[in-house]
C-alpha cells in the first residue's frame, strides 16, 4: 500500500502543486526527468561512497562513511537518522561539495558530481550554526548567492522579497544577524538557500539550536515550505521524533553504514535490525525459536506466528513496539486470531498519556515485556502483581536481521 | 589604622569589619605603589616634552620657552632626511607584511598540507629571536645575495633603502601572521563554506566574507607592522647603507656624539607619532567589539 502511495506520488510528480516561486526549477528538473525513459532520475545517487578521514589513534584512518548506496528521489523529504558519530554530517558534506569522498560516485540528478567544487554545484545547504554572513543585512545576506551568480538587479531584488515573503521575514530585511533571535536567523538561513531555487536543499540539524516549542514549530513550519516549494530535502538529525514527523523516507546510519532506508511507518514498524528497533522508539525483544516459515516459539513456549524466514531450529530475535500489545484478563476467553502470553504484572508506570506495565512471563527463563495502553476514558487499569494476558496481532511483530 | 577608628555607634550587628580593614591597607599600598610606577614611567616623558621647549644649547640649563629646537628639526636635511627613510621604510614593509602576514595567517589556519607544522613553529622564529642575532643574520645574507647577483647577473646592489626594508618585511611578517590568525581562529569556518556554497569562488568568497570579517586583525597587523618598522634601531643600523639611516638610528647616532636639544625635539616627534598609532590601534579595537 505504502508503495503504491509512493509511487503515486511520484508519477503525479510533486511538481505538480507548485507556487510561482520555484517556476524556474520545476521546468528545469521536468526536462531533465523527461529524459529518462522509465524510472525517473533520483535527485541523489551516491553508489558506494566511502570516505576516510586521515589519522586516527594508531595513524589508521577513520572510516567516517562506510561504502554508502543510496537513492534520493526528486522532491522528497529525506532524513539522515543516526547516533552522534555515524557519519550523517559526512554524507550531506560529501553531497554539498565541502567534502570529497575517497570512493564512490556521487550524481545529482545523473550528473557525476563528486568532484566538482560547491559553488559548482546546484545545491544549498542550511548550516547548523546557521553561518550567516554578520557584517551583512539580512536582504545582503539572503541576496549572496544570487549576487555571485550574477543576476540582473531587478530579479536579485524580486527573488529575495518573494522568500522573504515565504519564510515570514518581512520587515527585517535591513536587520544584521544579530538583532535576530535563533528563530529568525533560522529562517534568514532557509531563506538565503531556498532564493538560489537548488535542486537539492541539504539541512544539518538546523532545528537543532532550538527550544523545544520553536523547535515543534519550526518542523511544521519547514514542512510547509517544503511542500511549497516541492524542493528535495535532504535532512540530517539524530532526533528520531523529528525524522518521523516531517519525513517522507528516512535512512538510519550507523557507525558509518546504512542500516535501513523507508517510509517512517517502515522504519517504526518493521525495523530491520536490532540497532533500529532500538533506536527508533521504545521496543520489546524477543528470542525466539523458529519452528517453521510461519511460526516460532518463545523460552517460555509461546508458539507466536510470524514469517520467520530462517531455517527451523534457529534462533531469531523478534520486536514489537510496546503500543501494540494490550493487556486482558488471564482467565479471559482466549481471541485466537491475536497471539498471546500469560504473566504478571511487575510493575505500573504512569506517564500521563498512557500507561506502561511491565510483565514478566515464564518461570524459569522470564520473558519480559513493557506494554504501554493509552489513558483513553473507559480503558481498564492493572494492577501491580495481577495475572495478565499480553496480547497483539500477529503481524505486528517485526523479525529482526540480527 | 587601629582596630578602634570604626568601632563607633553605627557598628553593625554582623561585625565583619575586621576582615575588610586590612584589605584597605593593602588597597592603599597598591594605589601608591600605582601612583610610584605612573611617576617612574611619565616623569621622563614630562621631562623630555618640557626641555624640548627651552632654548638653552646646553640640555639641563633651562632658559626660557622656545619653539627654537623645532625649528632646527624642520630645518635640519639630516633630520629630514632620516624621518624620509623612516616613512617610506615603514609604508614599504607593512605594505608588504600585512599581505603577506595575512596569507600566511590564512593558509596555517584555513587549509592542510605537508610540512605545515615546520611552518608553523619557523614562521614565529623572528618573534623570538634577538634583533643583533636577526641583525647578523640578515647582513650576511644580503653580502652573500649581493655576491650572486654580482657574479651571475653583473648586477650590482647595495646597501640602503632596499635591505632596510626587506629586513623589516622580514621580521614584521610573523607578527602580522599572529595578529591576523587570533582573529582567523575566531571566524566560524562555515562561513567560508556557506560563501562557497553560495556559489562564491575562492577568491570571491575571501573578498566578500573573509576579508571583511578579518579586517580588523589585518588592520591590527598592520598598525603593529608600522610601528616595528618605525621603532627599529638595531637591525637597521646594520643593514643601513651610507645616507640612507632612518629616524631612530640617526638619533641613535646623535646621542653618541653627544645629547643636544635637538634631540629631544625628534624624540617628542616619534613620541607623538607613536601615540597616535596606539591610539588608531585603540579605536580600532573598540570598534571591532561593538560590531
Ligand atoms: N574532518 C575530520 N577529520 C577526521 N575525522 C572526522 C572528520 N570529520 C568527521 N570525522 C569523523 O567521522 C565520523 C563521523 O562524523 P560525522 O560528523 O559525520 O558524524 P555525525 O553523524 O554528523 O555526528 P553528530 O550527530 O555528532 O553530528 C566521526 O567519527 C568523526 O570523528
Ligand atoms: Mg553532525
Amino acid at each position: 500500500m505504502d508503495d503504491h502511495q509512493l509511487a503515486g506520488t511520484l508519477d503525479a510528480g510533486p511538481l505538480a502543486a507548485k507556487t510561482p516561486v520555484l517556476d524556474t526549477v520545476t521546468t528545469e528538473v521536468a526536462a531533465v526527468s523527461g529524459i529518462e525513459v522509465d524510472a525517473p532520475l533520483p535527485a541523489v545517487r551516491l553508489q558506494g561512497v566511502t570516505k576516510r578521514f586521515p589519522g586516527g589513534r594508531n595513524h589508521d584512518p577513520v572510516v567516517a562513511v562506510d561504502d554508502l548506496d543510496l537513492d534520493i528521489r526528486d522532491g522528497e523529504f529525506f532524513s539522515l537518522l543516526g547516533p552522534s558519530g555515524c557519519g550523517k554530517t559526512t554524507t550531506l558534506r560529501m553531497i554539498a561539495g565541502f567534502e570529497y569522498p575517497s570512493a564512490g560516485s556521487l550524481q545529482i540528478f545523473g550528473q557525476e558530481v563528486g568532484l566538482e567544487p560547491p559553488n559548482k554545484r546546484p545545491v544549498n545547504t542550511v548550516f547548523q550554526s546557521y553561518a550567516l554572513f554578520p557584517h551583512m543585512t539580512v536582504a545582503k545576506n539572503i541576496a549572496f548567492g544570487l549576487e555571485m551568480q550574477q543576476l540582473p538587479v531587478d530579479e536579485i531584488d524580486r527573488r529575495v522579497a518573494e522568500v522573504i515573503e515565504l519564510v515570514q521575514l518581512q520587515g527585517r530585511e535591513g536587520r544584521r544577524p544579530k538583532q535576530l533571535s535563533g528563530g529568525q536567523q533560522q529562517r534568514v538561513a532557509l531563506a538565503r538557500a531556498l532564493v538560489n531555487h537548488p535542486k537539492v536543499l541539504l539541512l544539518d540539524e538546523p532545528l537543532g539550536a532550538l527550544d523545544l516549542k520553536l523547535r515543534q514549530a519550526m518542523q511544521l513550519e519547514l514542512k510547509r515550505i517544503q511542500e511549497q516549494v516541492g524542493i528535495t530535502f535532504v535532512y540530517v538529525t539524530h532526533d528520531q521524533e523529528e525524522a518521523l514527523t516531517m519525513s517522507d523516507r528516512i535512512a538510519v546510519m550507523d557507525g558509518g553504514r546504512l542500516l535501513q532506508v523507508g517510509d517512517p511507518e517502515e522504519i517504526y514498524d518493521r525495523p530491520r535490525t536490532r540497532f533500529v528497533a532500538d533506536f527508533i522508539g521504545d521496543t520489546n525483544l524477543l528470542i525466539a525459536e523458529v519452528l517453521d516459515a510461519d511460526t516460532a516459539r518463545l523460552y517460555d513456549g509461546t508458539v507466536v506466528r510470524v514469517p520467520t524466514g530462517a531455517p527451523a531450529g534457529s534462533t531469531v530475535t523478534l520486536a514489537v513496539r510496546p503500543e501494540k500489545l494490550g493487556l486482558w484478563h488471564a482467565d479471559a476467553e482466549r481471541d485466537l486470531r491475536l497471539d498471546a502470553l500469560t504473566g504478571t504484572i511487575r510493575r505500573v508506570t504512569f506517564l500521563g498519556n498512557a500507561i506502561n506495565y511491565e510483565v514478566v512471563a515464564g518461570e524459569r527463563a522470564p520473558v519480559e515485556l513493557v506494554v504501554r495502553q493509552g489513558n483513553t476514558p473507559g480503558i481498564e487499569h492493572f494492577a501491580d502483581g495481577e495475572r495478565v494476558r499480553v496480547r497483539w496481532l500477529p503481524g505486528s511483530v517485526a523479525v529482526l536481521e540480527d | 589604622m587601629s582596630l578602634t577608628d570604626t568601632s563607633g555607634a553605627s557598628r553593625p550587628l554582623v561585625a565583619d569589619d575586621s576582615v575588610i580593614r586590612p584589605k584597605r591597607g593593602v588597597e592603599r599600598l597598591l594605589a601608591g605603589n600605582a601612583w610610584l610606577v605612573f611617576a617612574f614611567l611619565y616623569l621622563p616623558i614630562l621631562l623630555l616634552f618640557v626641555l624640548s621647549f627651552n632654548d638653552n644649547r646646553v640640555v639641563g640649563v633651562w632658559t626660557e620657552p622656545s619653539l627654537r629646537w623645532y625649528r632646527a628639526m624642520i630645518t635640519d636635511s639630516a633630520v629630514l632626511g632620516a624621518l624620509r627613510n623612516s616613512i617610506v621604510v615603514a609604508f614599504i614593509s607593512t605594505v608588504v607584511s600585512t599581505i603577506l602576514g595575512t596569507a600566511a595567517g590564512l593558509s596555517l589556519e584555513r587549509f592542510r598540507y605537508r610540512g605545515q607544522r615546520t611552518y608553523d613553529g619557523l614562521l614565529y622564529l623572528p618573534v623570538i629571536i634577538p634583533d643583533v642575532t636577526m641583525a647578523v643574520m640578515m647582513l650576511l645574507f644580503f653580502v652573500q645575495a649581493f655576491d650572486l647577483l654580482g657574479a651571475m647577473l653583473g648586477v650590482s646592489a647595495t646597501f640602503g633603502i632596499g635591505t632596510i626594508s626587506l629586513s623589516h618585511i622580514a621580521f614584521n611578517i610573523s607578527f602580522v601572521a599572529v595578529v591576523v590568525r587570533a582573529r582567523i581562529v575566531g571566524l566560524d569556518p562555515s562561513l567560508e563554506e556557506a560563501a562557497a556554497d553560495l556559489y562564491a569562488s575562492r577568491w570571491q568568497a575571501f573578498r566578500r566574507v573573509t576579508l571583511p570579517l578579518i579586517a580588523p586583525g589585518v588592520a591590527g597587523g598592520a598598525l603593529l607592522a608600522l610601528t616595528l618598522s618605525l621603532d627599529e634601531v638595531v637591525i637597521t643600523s646594520f643593514v643601513a647603507g651610507p645616507g640612507s639611516t632612518t629616524l631612530p638610528v640617526y638619533v641613535f647616532g646623535l646621542v653618541r656624539r653627544g645629547v643636544t636639544p635637538l634631540i629631544n625635539a625628534v624624540s617628542v616627534l616619534m613620541l607623538v607619532g607613536s601615540m597616535l598609532l596606539v591610539l588608531a590601534s585603540l579605536l580600532l579595537s573598540r570598534q571591532r567589539n561593538t560590531t
